[in-house]
């Protein structure tokens, strides 16, 4: 499981000024709800989610997601985004275990 | 008491019992849950009826859903994006009805949010804007689910 929390983030890397781009990623990430049963040994499997993503411009926070275990496995987001000049888009995010990655991506605004 | 008075008697109260089970379903997407009042109170202070539904706010989701562990939806909106605070997604029937909240600022450029949510059993799913000037708008669609996926 050495995979939770690495990423594929899907952005243009080129965004024409003016216009709207969308953002879309997936987490690698089991979701636990907390609810669950392990079918063996009868006991709750404790909640382990995504519970935030962040999404900076050139450092400004622009756009956060707060969610709960009500978003399925191996979460997949999309919000849009509308730069008016070239910078870095940097995408945080974090679960309920204290787990924090992030992933950088240039986007040249022409 | 006889046997057949016996058995109107019960049978009547079966039959009213029926009823009262039909009724208190949240079968329409005005009705709602004490869940999801719970929720709503928590995250906008305000109950499902002071929730204003609008056409300017669309989900769009599989009327029936294979899977209620993966059941993708999308809300977007015609509302300017510096009006608006953020988005909140509900889905009535889930142990849990809060999903997620979106928190928007202009660089979003438009309202716009896609994601996969689970859905224990066939409930109405609710989108619902918060605008910076405190008003709250919603639109709603309906999912039938086959299968649950909060196990």
């Amino acid at each position: 499981m050495s995979d939770i929390g690495r990423a594929v983030v899907r952005v243009p890397k080129e965004v024409k000024k003016g216009e709207v781009a969308t953002i879309r990623l997936v987490i690698i990430h089991p979701m636990e709800t907390g609810l669950r049963k392990d079918p063996k040994t009868g006991q709750t499997i404790p909640a382990h989610y995504i519970n935030r993503v962040e999404f900076y411009f050139n450092d400004k926070l622009f756009s956060r997601i707060n969610n709960t275990p009500g978003i399925s496995q191996n979460p997949y987001f999309a919000i849009n985004f509308k730069p008016t000049e070239s910078g870095t888009l940097k995408i945080v995010y974090e679960d309920n275990k204290g787990g924090k990655w992030e992933q950088s991506v240039q986007i040249t605004v022409a | 008491m006889k046997r057949r008075d016996f058995l109107k008697v019960v049978g009547a109260s079966i039959l009213s019992l029926s009823f009262i089970g039909v009724g208190a379903l949240p079968t329409s997407a005005s009705a709602t849950t004490p869940a999801l009042e719970e929720a709503l109170r928590k995250h906008l202070g305000v109950g499902l009826s002071a929730i204003k539904e609008t056409n300017q706010i669309t989900i769009k989701a599989p009327t029936i859903a294979e899977s209620g562990a993966n059941v993708p939806i999308e809300v977007s909106s015609t509302i300017p994006i510096d009006k608006v605070e953020a988005l909140y997604i509900f889905v009535d029937q889930n142990p849990n009805p809060f999903v997620a909240q979106v928190e928007m600022s202009p660089l979003n450029g438009e309202v716009y949010f896609a994601t996969r949510i689970r859905m224990g059993n066939t409930s109405p799913v609710r989108a619902i804007l918060k605008l910076k000037d405190g008003s709250l708008l919603m639109a709603h669609k309906e999912v039938k689910v086959t299968v649950g996926g909060c196990g």
